[in-house]
């Protein structure tokens, strides 16, 4: 019975005029008689679409037995019509279709006077202004980025002290209760597992608010403003301008920004596109920037970190107008037609989907690739070589995972960063950049003494805490809003007190660098956004671009970073800003 | 259970999505259209004792063989027949929103056209006669507000009243 659906009791159709009328009768009468066809495709259509030219459909006929026919007197038609009407007969037709529309519109639609400008247009004539379109992008992504790094703040540390406090408490002393109290066992839960999960967790609040501040944007439709400001910038660079959209998206998570580049029509806009995302700072970044930032640069955090992202942007832009002049020289463009959906107040429902979309794929992603890597570095970490101390005990700078660190560690040296740490958290961060940081943790903690324990709250006690430290939380993060403009309601800013990883971070660096540790530290960042993203988009890569495009990523983002954070390192020493 | 397939077509920003979202509630699957990278997302629903499977074709202007999304959607509605393709309009934007549905309405499919977004509209004072409309399309027409669930127990009905009709 499925055919029936296909049979309306009237069929619609549109009147193309009595010329193309005829051949479209003509070309229906062959198809009727040609059964393969028939069955393939509603005749009236075929036809239409045959004298369309459709490349598609002239495609499949070539492989239907007894079409050969008809796509000849088809052509006859075409060139015929062309004679007689004086235009291509598919113009004509889509012309045809749109007067159609036309009168039915005026027939059903009753409108105000058009010269009445909505709100989006009045929006529209400011913020796409061609000079203040620009200034009104970069305030805007300003916003984005203090929002991220300031006014999350509070909740960072507010997720970080329940993981460190009551859910460290809770899992020790339930393997005690099981009876894996003082094992190797409670080594792997709390220097691997919680220690590398939890180093990651904390900065679902970062990621929280940038998302919240992407959605809001994306919603409120002024993404694609930002796109279409964007564009005369790009097109002034020889790149595409729907490029853009899947940059953007970069910032959020590379992964849906390679797919994103399907938007793009033709294939060489979409490889260079692919090829350009990764250098977009994605949201997992961030916490390496945030961290190094607020060890090195306390004073100037947000401008730090901001400069990152604008890096990657030149870096991209860069390499794009480098690409189009030699490996894509030549290849046409494609005509780029973009719609500005009309401004809408974004719902609250809908900023939460998003938001709760891309954070639950972070989470997800913490728990899945980031545990497992976890779990396999503290295994790293735990087997002793040189026959120094024994399974799960044993100084980590003694372990397996230290020995391959610092065989690779002197490729960094002129880098100003050869510390096995650093190197190794280089090595993890090829799987996730939300791992640098947690090998970080597990690589300088694990050389720690271990804290003595205070009296242990009890499990209600510890409720109370997690919930009494939210709402102070949430207090502090309205107070810092109006950072976002500059001012300060938090009092004299504290010097956020340096945790014991900041400062085995710091001292790590001034050593490896002799004494240049900021260089060093800026030098690290660089390296962290330029070079590959995660295992994750590795796969979209390979997917969207092929395999050859995928390795010219990954080697060439390799040599590159190596190659900035040389410069500035060394360019900085030289300098002399050491 | 009798078995029904809707597609929905629209341009982008249409409310596609929206529909779609408020017909299967969380029953969807999210793939890729075979041998294609572009987005395929199906949902099923239950309703009057069917079991109705709800395919979202890709967002587009035209149904030409410009893009690999109009392909897919056409190929859609030629092979896969659905019984029936709903067809998702911005009312704010109805004279482009409607070559789309023109050109699914060629392909001879059974069609239902929604006018999304009427709120839209009507603060911009637009004004949609759409009985007239389904008079001179020759096709069902509801209007929704997709985003706020309000209109779609009419799109319901009249996908079930199709529904009967076809497997009658």
């Amino acid at each position: 019975m499925k055919n029936q659906a296909l049979l309306n009791k009237k069929p619609f159709e549109i009147n193309y005029g009595q010329e193309t009328e005829t051949e479209i009768n003509k070309l229906v009468k062959i198809i009727n008689q040609t059964p393969t066809l028939k069955s393939l495709y509603p005749p009236r259509w075929l036809a239409i679409k045959l004298l369309e030219s459709d490349e598609d459909i002239a495609q499949r006929l070539s492989a239907i037995p007894g079409s050969t026919e008809l796509y000849t007197e088809a052509q006859a038609s075409v060139e015929s019509l062309k004679k007689i009407l004086g235009d291509d007969v598919d113009i004509l037709m889509a012309d045809q279709r749109y007067r159609w529309i036309n009168s039915l519109v005026k027939e059903v639609v009753m409108k105000p006077d058009q010269s009445i400008l909505t709100n989006s247009d009045k929006i529209d004539k400011i913020v796409t202004n061609r000079f203040l379109g620009i200034p009104i992008f970069l305030i805007f992504m300003w916003i984005v980025f203090k929002l991220t790094a300031d006014v999350s703040a509070p909740y960072l540390d507010w997720v970080e002290g329940v993981i460190n406090g009551p859910i460290a408490r809770w899992t020790t002393s339930f393997l005690g209760w099981i009876g894996l109290g003082d094992t190797w066992v409670v080594s792997l839960f709390m220097d691997g597992i919680i220690a590398g999960v939890g180093g990651v967790l904390v900065f679902v609040p970062v990621l929280m608010f940038l998302y919240i501040a992407l959605a809001v944007l994306e919603d409120s439709g002024y993404m694609a403003r930002a796109a279409f400001v964007m564009d005369r910038l790009m097109h002034a660079l020889g790149l595409h301008g729907k490029s853009f959209l899947p940059m953007l998206v970069g910032f959020g998570c590379t992964v849906p920004a390679i797919y994103a580049t399907r938007t793009l029509e033709n294939k060489n806009d979409r490889i260079l596109t692919g090829l350009l995302v990764p250098f977009m700072s994605c949201g997992a970044r961030l916490p390496v920037y945030v961290l190094f930032a607020s060890i090195f640069f306390p004073k100037n955090s947000g401008k730090v970190i901001f400069s990152m992202y604008l890096l990657g942007i030149v870096v991209a832009i860069l390499l794009g107008v480098i690409f189009k002049r030699t490996l894509f020289k030549g290849k046409e463009q494609s005509a780029f037609v973009m719609e500005l959906p009309p401004y809408r107040i974004p719902t609250l429902k809908g900023v939460w989907r998003h938001t709760w979309e891309r954070t639950g794929a972070f989470v997800k992603k913490a728990w899945t690739i980031i545990m497992a890597t976890s779990v396999i570095l503290w295994f790293l970490m735990s087997i002793p070589t040189g026959g120094q101390g024994s399974f799960a005990n044993t100084e980590i700078g003694n372990s397996v995972f230290a020995s391959v660190s610092k065989a690779i560690a002197p490729a960094f040296k002129p880098l100003g960063f050869n510390s096995w740490e650093a190197s190794g958290a280089l090595v993890t961060g090829f799987v996730a950049k939300e791992v640098v940081i947690s090998t970080m943790s597990q690589a300088y903690a694990a050389g720690e003494p271990d804290e003595e324990v205070e009296e242990t709250p009890t499990f209600l006690e510890d409720l109370g805490e997690i919930v009494k430290s939210f709402a102070e939380s949430t207090l502090d993060t309205i107070k810092s809003l109006p950072l976002i403009v500059g001012v300060n309601l938090l009092g004299e800013e504290e010097e956020a007190e340096p945790t014991a990883l900041m400062d085995a971070i710091k001292e790590s660096f001034e050593e490896s660098s002799n004494g240049n540790g900021w260089l060093a530290a800026l030098s690290y960042m660089v390296f962290v956004l330029i070079y590959t993203p995660c295992m994750v988009a590795i796969a979209a890569e390979w997917h969207e671009l092929g395999a050859k495009w995928t390795w010219v990523s990954i080697f060439g983002q390799l040599f590159l970073a190596w190659l900035l954070s040389f410069i500035v390192f060394q360019g900085g020493i030289l300098l002399g800003l050491g | 259970m009798k078995k029904l397939t809707i597609a929905l077509a629209g341009n982008p920003n249409a409310g596609k999505s929206s529909v779609f979202n408020v017909l299967t509630g969380s029953r969807q699957h999210v793939g890729n259209w075979p041998g294609k990278t572009v987005e395929k997302k199906e949902g099923h629903f239950q309703k009057d004792g069917y079991e109705i499977t709800v395919i979202d074709l890709p967002g587009t202007y035209s149904l030409t063989a410009f893009s690999p999304e109009e392909v897919i959607a056409r190929d859609f509605i030629i092979d896969e027949k659905p019984d029936v393709v709903v067809i998702i309009l911005d009312s704010a934007n109805l004279e482009r929103n409607l070559y789309l549905a023109v050109q699914v309405l060629e392909l001879g499919a059974r069609g239902i056209a929604v006018l999304n977004m009427i709120d839209i509209a009507d603060s911009r004072s637009i004004k949609i006669n759409k009985e007239q409309l389904s008079k001179l399309v020759g096709i069902p027409v509801v209007t929704t507000v997709a985003s706020k669930g309000e209109g779609i127990s009419d799109l319901m009905d009249c996908i079930m009243n199709i529904a009967n009709e076809v497997t009658k």
